[in-house]
């Protein structure tokens, strides 16, 4: 790209996005706004709030396993107040069922998806605002309605909804799960994938159209690569959850039977598998719609505070690319048990031991970027580096459940739990925290104590291995899943010690997370301001001043290098530190010459 | 205060002690284990080799130690990643793809071998919330008719001989597991679903129900009997007379089963 072509490419691109006056009004600027950093926000703060829930449903699941049938102290006076505080049978159901459906709909996907994509996006390709700003508002109150309506469903007349996060009929329909709360439930999950969709188009439509110029693919953050990968996926699985979804809502609410089969009762002509294969088609999309922007913010952090470009970029773009096509027929894993051909369960058990090569490629490129580095040990930094070690050890147990001899013997048990939450919750939790203290100060224009930070860090680090490591051994010892008295068995009897120590670090871990709620919430008010480049990093959003003006960017910038060139001996003589911007000429540089090939943005 | 430490761990109970694998009551459940075991060896290595790894880059690659401008895009530097990646993909996959294969073709879906051993026993499982029902086709060798032993949640079979199970449910989907057989399948309703095992020592053993299927779903206990041969011919004879005795062809609730060759087929 010449001079003149990138002045061009510029002033195309300043066209597109003019500068509009900023709004004046509370209401405008912080409950209606367009603004992608502001929809972010909300985002955050709701995502935040049902982790919360999420968490203290977690607490009291905890507390049944450790002390079956005992009264719940602190949370049963006030939720379980009918039955004297005991978590009963039906509560038990309805309390996993929720506390698996709110942490992933509601809780993840808002903070790694809704809250990183909304504002990570616009600010690292060098955009102003998302393509679609009221296509965007519209998807954050699309889901605050489905929000609205899982607290409803809490509010039924037989209780929330209980038939699992994977609402297998014919358990959730009105044979199994009747009352207003499995409905709204199901409900709650067509409407948030409707905010997804519409979420997806503007990611992807924002990345493809509104890169700044000379930010080509290949010099685009990790972090974007994740959210352009999951918005994709988003795209294109969300709907066949709804599907299944909508279909479940008829079976349910107008007595169709599309999935209801059996004798007597419950006679139907349906098939309750259909149901598994929609679910399934999207469900294992969905654990990597999760964990894509993980991995992204985590493969960036790594090199930017291991001061070292990230090893092998393309590689891991390439890697992650190819977990994201692979990740669409891998789904049979989960469908194991069913009764599945025997060619078919072949065919699943090879494809998602593929999945273990992108994988590693990826992971090995992690521990690549950190070797040789000069590793600076920030709170963000040990997060990433934490996630990395959660997510090695949910990665390999992930290997035992892709073959469907062994997962003869572990499906259903508290192995696959312990493996899912090591990937799906604890690699995305970590994850999500290293990428709320990294981007804090660009947010709120403060920085965050570190100490409390650190702190923190320890508490949820080794928290939640010890916490989803019990969940594991316990799952390698047989102990099945879901079960309202694990204890009632012979076999499972002698696993109630570890059951209660692995309680006992949960309770540990979810009192640690209050250091960080007073961290966020004191830290608005009374942090430390910011400085608009905290990090020293090179990435785009830490050119402008922290929190950034509505706008973003007072002028277009103009990309002439990748994301992560930190310590480049040759710069570093010239700057005298060890970054530099993306969007930053060195004197005696021509901006076409630079490391990669660049190409125009339009 | 090491020696009290020491005598402490002596003193109080291991929380580690019970995690192993379940206790393997069939005759093919050890090629199961097996591949759980060296899957665990392999992944405690590159586990291992991981924390390894990073503690090394942490403590010596610290503030103080100078970042090398690599970035591993040569191929010179990243066919290392790349062979790394199909290295473990080759040893650890493609184990553990050999023998889940070897297993899944040789033993889970042998059902030929399995009918064709002498002495097989074959039962129909129904499942509702939330028990087992149980049915043996009786001396006649037909289900669903006067002869069948019907029992509810304690399953009676004999040592050293092939059980075969057709599974179904009449309402939710149940998980028809007993885990020290190391076997599982899923009860669906509107399907039949097989599986069986071959239990090598005699002894009681729990029937788990692995898929959630309501609020009583903990409650869905059965068990297996494992009974020596001549002990379990006897107790099929008395308990198969007894059921002819009281059949009652107006209690249609009891009369269910299905032909078995027409789930028998074999892929």
């Amino acid at each position: 790209m010449t001079a003149q072509e990138a002045a061009f490419n510029r002033q195309t691109i300043e066209a597109l996005q003019p500068i509009h006056s900023p709004p004046t009004t509370f209401w405008s600027k912080y409950m209606w706004s367009l603004d992608h950093k502001v929809i972010a926000k909300q985002y955050l703060w709701a995502g935040l709030l049902f982790l919360l829930i999420g968490g203290t449903l977690a607490m009291m699941i905890r507390w049944q396993w450790a002390f079956p049938g005992r009264p719940v102290p602190l949370l049963g006076p006030i939720f379980l107040r009918s039955s004297g505080g005991v978590v009963g049978p039906a509560v038990y159901m309805q309390l996993f069922t929720m506390h698996g459906l709110i942490m992933i709909f509601f809780a993840i996907t808002p903070i790694l998806i809704g809250a990183f994509g909304n504002f990570c996006i616009p600010l690292l390709i060098g955009a102003r605002d998302m393509a679609f700003p009221w296509l965007n508002a519209l998807s954050f109150w699309v889901f605050a309605f489905s929000q609205l309506l899982v607290i409803g469903s809490f509010l039924g007349d037989l209780g929330a909804a209980g038939a699992g996060w994977t609402t297998y009929p014919p358990l959730s329909t009105a044979i199994g799960t009747p009352g207003t709360g499995q409905t709204l439930m199901v409900a709650a999950i067509f409407t948030t994938g409707v905010a997804s969709i519409m979420g997806g188009i503007n990611y992807i439509t924002t990345v493809i159209r509104l890169r700044a110029p000379g930010m080509t693919y290949m010099r685009m953050p990790l972090t974007v690569w994740g959210q352009f990968l999951t918005a994709i996926l988003n795209v294109l699985f969300v709907p066949v959850l709804g599907s299944a979804a909508l279909l479940l809502l008829m079976d349910r609410v107008f007595g169709t039977q599309f999935f209801i089969a059996g004798a007597a009762a419950v006679k139907g002509g349906g098939d309750p598998i259909l149901f598994q294969h929609l679910f399934w088609i999207f469900g294992h999309p969905e654990v990597y719609i999760l964990i894509l922007p993980a991995w992204g913010i985590v493969a960036d952090l790594l090199a930017f505070f291991s001061r070292k470009p990230a090893n092998w970029y393309k590689g891991t773009v390439h890697a992650m690319s190819a977990v994201t096509i692979l990740s669409a027929v891998v789904y049979g894993h989960h469908m194991f048990q069913t009764g599945m051909n025997p060619l078919l369960g072949e065919g699943f058990t090879t494809l998602t031991l593929i999945i273990s090569v992108p994988a590693e490629v990826l992971f090995l490129n992690w521990l690549r970027t950190i070797y040789k580095g000069s590793i600076r040990l920030t709170v963000p930094m040990l997060f990433a580096l934490s996630m990395v070690f959660v997510f090695g050890l949910g990665g390999l147990t992930g290997l035992y459940l892709g073959a469907n001899a062994p997962d003869i013997y572990l499906h259903d048990t508290m192995f696959v739990v312990g493996h899912f939450h090591f990937t799906m919750a604890a690699a995305s939790f970590l994850a999500s925290l290293a990428g709320i203290y990294y981007w804090y100060p660009k947010m709120f224009g403060r920085n965050m104590n570190q100490t409390l930070g650190k702190i923190h860090f320890w508490f949820s680090s080794v928290g939640i291995t010890l916490v989803f490591g019990g969940q594991l051994l316990v799952g390698y010892a047989g102990q099945n899943r879901r079960l309202w008295n694990p204890f009632a068995y012979e076999v499972f009897k002698p696993l109630q010690p570890l059951n209660r120590w692995t309680s006992y670090f949960a309770f540990v871990l979810f009192t640690g997370q209050l250091i960080f709620v007073w961290n966020f919430i004191y830290s608005m008010a009374r942090g430390r301001k910011a400085e608009a480049n905290p990090w020293s990093v090179g990435t785009l959003e830490w050119s402008i001043p922290s929190p950034p003006p509505v706008h973003n960017f007072d002028a277009i910038p103009v990309v002439v290098r990748g994301p992560h060139e930190l310590s480049n001996p040759e710069l570093e003589k010239k700057l005298g530190r060890d970054w530099v911007g993306q969007a930053e000429v060195v004197a005696g540089e021509e901006p076409g010459a630079v490391r990669t090939a660049a190409q125009g943005a339009t | 205060m090491h020696s009290l430490t020491f005598l402490a761990l002596c003193v109080l109970p291991n929380p580690f002690e019970p995690v192993k694998l379940m206790r393997d009551a069939s005759e093919s459940g050890w090629k199961i284990d097996e591949m759980l075991e060296t899957t665990t060896i392999f992944v405690s290595i590159l586990f291992l080799m991981t924390v390894v790894w990073m503690m090394w880059s942490v403590v010596r690659h610290g503030p103080k130690h100078k970042a090398v401008y690599e970035d591993g895009a040569d191929f010179k530097s990243w066919r290392w990643t790349a062979l790394a990646a199909l290295l473990i993909f080759v040893v650890v996959d493609g184990d553990l793809l050999a023998h889940s294969t070897a297993f899944m073709f040789g033993t889970f879906f042998d059902f030929k071998g399995a009918e064709a051993k002498p002495g097989a026993v074959r039962i129909e499982i129904n499942a509702h919330q939330w028990a087992w029902n149980a049915r043996y086709a009786g001396p006649d060798g037909k289900f669903n008719t006067e002869d069948d032993i019907v029992v509810l949640n304690d399953i009676v079979v004999p040592v050293g001989a092939p059980v075969i199970f057709q599974v179904t449910s009449t309402d939710v989907i149940h998980g028809f597991n007993v885990p020290e057989m190391r076997m599982k399948v899923d009860a669906v309703p509107g399907t039949v679903t097989r599986m069986w095992f071959q239990p090598k020592e005699t002894g009681v053993f729990e029937i788990i129900c692995a898929q959630h299927c309501g609020a009583n779903h903990y409650k869905m206990r059965g068990t297996v009997t494992v009974l020596p041969r001549g002990e379990f011919d006897r107790w099929a004879a008395v308990t198969s007379l007894n059921a002819t005795r009281g059949f009652d062809p107006k209690d249609m609730e009891a009369h269910w089963g299905w032909d078995w060759a027409e789930h028998a087929r074999v892929e």
